[in-house]
């Protein structure tokens, strides 16, 4: 966790969700990159942020994007946020004695638009929580920050502004995130992908 | 990859030596444990299981309101303490192995099965696989509660308490358990002694869910108690819509916007 | 030999056991306590098992590895009296014991006393301690608190006994024990095995045999 750093936050909104990380990729106190993104699109309207080292968070998104792709084509549909976090959880969970040191959070709509979140721990337990998630070497600052902000009910841009700002105070108070932030709001008809202007130190 | 079967251990290595070796010492993420007060109760007609719904990864509360009572099957449910996937994933397989042996059998399964699988496969992992568990259920030989340790060592007993908030619990029922209580009382007993672990263990908190388990009849009554409600807040933080700063947007359509003329609707 | 090395937060048997001949079948005895570190997890365990109709025995050490075991010389004695169409030995039941600890001796922290009645033999006792011998004994006693005792038991124990007798060494031997050892207490379990079958005893913890208690 502590070597590449990371920030991940996801939240529910009224019929809408968003998940936003940091953009920072270092080694330990080193920042080497500043354009990391550590979310990855499964499927339209299924995100999964994915926070911890980075060899993992990329190996790991791959081998989740298969397992997504070979589903739709076994099953001729869209996985649904709810199922693609229990594939998550086994597929975490198989790694049980050699786990991927990595903690998602997953954002989406399922197929009746109803917002879900989740995250899990390193070895696939499910945390549902019906207002936010965390993770990453932000956790701390976060969980104190939207325990605050969130409220329910928030539109769109509401939840945009509440996610952005959570995140951006959180971070900056953590030496190995930062480095710019990009932030997904998922609704029923489209996802606003929007990069954030954020301190560079 | 879709034939292999068991647990991977691709990354063993690699973990150890990125933990131990010789210019690393990295640490490992914390598994969510739940720190838990969880316990079990036979009452007159049957048995009643509680657990709080606090969830801890090292200091910090990672889950407010989660799931400790596990169903098995229809006549039988688990608590869980200790490592929280491994409670969530050893409940879950014997879950499933449970209802293949009523398919096969054609009978309700027994308490005693599930204990034995549980034991035998946390015996098989020698401590490793980290679940404490309460077994509690009815058959047709009759109401069962065991505790099951994660090294496979299981008892049977009138009432039971496991996690670290297990020594306030069983203060609760040391000092107040009856032979033959009516439900309510069970019940009323259960709930006191999970508040005693709320209130005095660190690693417990929130809510009581209670499970009562009658001959042919379940009844899971979650967040039974809520001891903990959080005050309504004071002030809300409405951020005016476009403080925060934004270098670069983008938008994925999901559906197409088109422009449909009246003319066209008539025809 | 009592204390092997347990895992981290094992539970264990930390127990005062034995098991005694007299003329017409065995006493087993034990007291009732299990602990994780100073916890008592059960107060009022049974460390008697009944692995066959006439066959018993007391487990030490660790409670996973005992109970692990005991199901296991369970199994294969149900299996092994259908197959012959006879009950097992008692010395049958020992030397399955005897081949579960050798074999295992590098993970197992189990210490084992068998006793039990057979037609053949009528009442024997054996114990397999720690690494997995096996001895054949008139007597036995076993687990932590059996040190404090061993005195106390070769100068009371006397050959053919009559089976009162005998319980009455069974429960002073272990009250003394239980009042010594830290991690053995709770009440008196005993088991009466000869030809007419088992009978079980419960002593209370407030009906143990008194002694000097300073």
């Amino acid at each position: 966790m502590e070597y590449n750093g990371g920030a991940v936050v996801a939240m529910v909104g009224k019929d809408c969700v968003a998940i936003a990380s940091d953009k920072r990729f270092g080694l330990q106190l080193l920042t080497l990159a500043t354009d990391f993104e550590k979310i990855y699109k499964m499927t339209d309207k299924c995100y999964i942020g994915l926070a911890g080292l980075a060899t993992d968070v990329q190996t790991l998104s791959q081998e989740l994007k298969l397992k997504v792709d070979l589903y739709k084509l076994r099953e001729e549909r869209e996985i649904t946020p709810k199922k693609f976090a229990h594939l998550v959880s086994s597929t975490l969970y198989d790694h049980r004695w050699g786990p991927y040191f990595c903690e998602p959070c997953i954002a989406g709509l399922d197929s009746d638009n109803k917002p879900f979140i989740c995250s899990t721990d390193l070895i696939g337990c499910i945390n549902f929580a019906k207002d936010f998630v965390v993770c990453g070497t932000t956790a701390r600052e976060l969980y104190g920050i939207c325990e605050s902000f969130w409220e329910p009910d928030l539109g769109p841009e509401e939840l945009f502004e509440v996610i952005s700002q959570s995140l951006l105070n959180a971070f900056d108070r953590d030496s190995q995130s930062g480095w710019g932030a990009v932030v997904h709001i998922i609704t029923p008809d489209k996802i606003i992908t929007r990069h954030l202007k954020t301190r560079q130190d | 990859m879709a034939t292999k079967t068991g647990f991977n251990f691709d990354n063993y290595q690699r973990n150890l030596f990125l933990e131990h070796g010789k210019e690393n010492n990295m640490k490992l993420p914390k598994a969510t444990k739940t720190g838990t007060t969880i316990v079990g109760l036979m009452f007159k007609d049957g048995i009643v299981l509680g657990a709080d719904t606090r969830a801890t990864e090292g200091p910090i509360v990672a889950d407010k309101n989660c799931e400790k009572i596990h169903y098995i099957a229809p006549n039988m449910y688990c608590c869980g303490a200790g490592t929280a996937a491994d409670t969530e994933m050893t409940t879950a397989l014997i879950s499933s192995n449970i209802e293949l042996h009523r398919l096969n059998t054609g009978r309700e399964a027994r308490v005693v099965t599930a204990m034995t699988m549980l034991k035998q496969l946390l015996f098989k992992y020698q401590g490793h696989i980290g679940a404490a568990l309460i077994l509690g259920g009815v058959d047709c030989t009759g109401p069962h509660l065991y505790t099951i340790y994660p090294h496979g060592s299981t008892d049977k007993l009138p009432y039971v308490t496991m996690g670290s908030g297990s020594l306030a619990a069983m203060a609760v029922f040391e000092s107040k358990y009856k032979k033959d209580l009516e439900r309510q009382e069970a019940i009323d007993l259960v709930a006191e002694a999970i508040q005693a672990g709320i209130f005095n263990d660190m690693g417990s908190g929130s809510n009581v869910d209670v499970c009562v388990l009658t001959k042919g009849k379940v009844d899971y009554l979650r967040n039974y108690i809520k001891p903990n409600v959080r005050k309504e807040k004071e002030q809300v933080y409405k951020f005016n819509l476009g403080v925060t700063p934004v270098i670069k947007e983008s938008i994925r359509n999901l559906v197409d916007v088109v422009e449909v003329n009246e003319m066209e609707i008539d025809q | 030999m009592n204390t092997a090395p347990l895992k981290p937060g094992e539970v264990s048997l930390g127990t005062t056991i034995m098991a005694v001949q007299f003329n017409g079948g065995v006493v087993v005895g034990a007291d009732s306590r299990t602990t994780t570190g100073s916890y008592i997890a059960n107060r009022v365990t049974d460390k008697l098992t009944q692995v066959h109709d006439h066959i018993f025995c007391c487990r030490s050490g660790s409670a996973a590895d005992t109970q692990a075991i005991a199901d296991i010389v369970h199994y294969n004695l149900q299996l092994l009296a259908a197959q012959e169409g006879e009950e097992p030995t008692v010395q049958k039941a020992a030397n399955l014991f005897q081949q579960l600890v050798y074999q295992n001796k590098d993970a197992l922290s189990a210490g084992i006393i068998v006793g039990g009645y057979d037609k053949y033999n009528g009442g024997s006792v054996y114990s397999v301690p720690l690494g997995g011998s096996l001895h054949k004994q008139p007597f036995c006693i076993g687990g932590s608190g059996s040190t404090y005792i061993y005195g106390f038991c070769d100068a009371e124990y006397k050959e053919n006994m009559t089976k009162e007798e005998c319980v009455d060494f069974v429960k002073r031997s272990v009250a003394l024990a239980m009042s010594r050892d830290g991690s053995s207490g709770g009440v008196i379990r005993l088991a009466i095995i000869d030809k007419n079958g088992v009978e079980r005893i419960f002593v209370p913890g407030n009906q143990l045999p008194q002694f000097f208690e300073g």
